[in-house]
């Protein structure tokens, strides 16, 4: 176990990376994700055809494809590719937050949708405007039907983390897969497994407490 | 100017084929109450949704005290639109209360963002209009936990916040339990008493004929016959009229 505790810092190094992704993923994806819903359910035909187009491919195609497209894709691409190259940190977290925004997109739009119309009709005989509308009246009841999905693709999202390691992020199942080569011993992933754990209990108690606030 | 605060001429209103509003002609008095009656599928809610610019219509001309918000199938810019319709309220049959918002916040959230008084001026008087209905009791408890009739009451007082000239109702009560109608016929009524100019759709015939002006009786996209209330139920000039008001049992 001495080389464990010799190893403590590069687990701890792994799992702030893994935390970064994972944060900065959210962080950009949900309200990316607002807008995609917007241009989904948008009266121009253009754009809603666009979005339609882009939450179809990126649905219908592997994250682990996007990952690697964008990061080894990318530069490749004749003109602009050598705008395109960024750094693998980078890389990882642009594939998975415009991936998760499109899965976030469709969560918003179901959430939308399940709200009665007579909910803008109402506002509007009040004199709100739409924004107020949608700000005041229409988000807070889409979080609410919103949270149980976002939660489950909250906690999907930690486990998607580890595919980052394909292109070569050091986070923490990158350390742990390289202490089993060197060690001989099953035991690292045991100790990556107990950070995504620990990681999604965590995850799994805030949106109790927010599910639990948005109850009426 | 007139004294009708609201006028109406040959309203014209479709949903692709199917002409829902032939040619719509009638005028309000200020302090009238008006119920219109009439089976299910001849406009009244239409009719409703369109002076108050939910729906809009495909010809003819609404004026709301005085100002055009169609004239002759020309609507005003947008922003004659917002000021022309905020004279007027509307209560609808599924009280469309905000569910995520308590009593005093569906009460308060218009009339904060339209910053018509200061934040305690406003919460008074939430407080007043909540006693008025007889739920100040309620005021900081959360739709979901009102009945229906208490639901629809504070639809209402939500409604007067805004201090309207007019207030719409479509079937205030048609959702609710027959024994919980009274209380919200009750607050309509004391409006009524209050000279509140009111257009009501219902089916409850007994108030329709206790607290109205003027009655309308609509078949089919028309206003079939309209008069005062002895009028329309005691001597109906219309076949179809007296067999509607034998249809309806009450
Ligand atoms: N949004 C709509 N789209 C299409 N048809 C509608 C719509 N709203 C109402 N209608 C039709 O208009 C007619 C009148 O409806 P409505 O005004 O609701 O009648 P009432 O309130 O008297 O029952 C009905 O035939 C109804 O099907
Ligand atoms: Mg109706």
């Amino acid at each position: 176990m001495d080389n464990f505790s010799s190893q403590i810092g590069l687990y701890l190094q792994g799992t702030l990376v893994t935390l970064s992704i994972f944060a900065i993923t959210l962080i950009i994806s949900l309200p990316l994700g607002f807008i995609v819903t917007l241009m989904l359910n948008s009266k121009n035909k253009l754009i809603s055809s666009f979005a339609d187009a882009v939450v179809y491919v990126i649905r219908g195609t592997p994250l682990l494809l996007q990952l690697l497209f964008v990061y080894f894709g990318f530069p490749l691409i004749p003109v602009i590719g050598k705008y395109l190259t960024f750094s693998r940190f980078v890389s990882a977290c642009i594939a998975f937050a415009i991936n998760y925004a499109c899965y976030f997109g469709e969560i918003f739009r179901g959430g939308l949708l399940s709200i009665d119309k007579g909910q803008w009709e109402a506002s509007k005989v009040l004199g709100l405007t739409r924004f107020e509308t949608l700000t005041k009246v229409i988000i807070p009841q889409m979080i609410r039907v919103c949270l149980p999905s976002i939660s489950n693709e909250t906690i999907t999202l930690v486990k998607d983390t580890a595919l980052v390691s394909i292109i070569g992020v050091a986070e923490i199942l990158h350390y742990s897969e390289a202490a089993v080569n060197r060690e001989g011993t099953p035991l690292p992933f045991l100790v990556a497994a107990a950070v995504y754990l620990i990681i999604n209990f965590f995850v799994t108690v805030v949106f109790k407490r927010l599910e639990k606030n948005y109850e009426q | 100017m007139s004294s009708k605060i609201i006028e109406v001429t040959d309203l014209k209103k479709r949903f692709d084929d199917n002409t829902v509003l032939k040619n719509i002609s009638f005028d309000v008095e200020k302090g009238d109450v008006v119920s219109v009656i009439g089976s299910s599928g001849s406009g009244k809610s239409t009719l409703l949704r369109c002076l108050i610019d939910l729906e809009k219509s495909d010809g003819g001309t609404i004026s709301i005290e005085g100002k055009k918000l169609i004239d002759n199938g020309r609507y005003a810019p947008p922003k004659s639109v917002r000021s022309i319709i905020s004279k007027m309220g509307m209560v609808f049959q599924h009280f469309n209360l905000f569910p995520h918002l308590s009593v005093k916040d569906n009460l308060l959230l218009a009339p904060k963002q339209r910053k018509l008084k200061s934040e305690p001026e406003l919460e008074e008087e939430a407080r007043q209009i909540l006693e008025k209905v007889g739920l100040l009791e309620k005021i900081e408890a959360m739709p979901s936990q009102l009945s229906g009739g208490e639901k629809q009451r504070v639809a209402i007082a939500r409604a007067l916040m805004m201090h309207p000239d007019i207030i719409l109702f479509d079937e205030p009560t048609s959702a609710l339990d027959p024994e919980l109608t009274g209380e919200v016929l009750n607050v309509i009524e004391a409006l009524a008493k209050e000279k509140m100019t009111m257009i009501i759709v219902t089916h409850e015939m007994g108030f329709a004929k206790h607290v109205s002006s003027k009655v309308l009786f609509m078949d089919d996209g028309i206003i079939l016959e309209e008069g005062s209330p002895k009028e329309i139920f005691e001597s109906p000039k219309e076949k179809r009229t007296s067999e509607f008001l034998s249809s309806i049992i009450r």
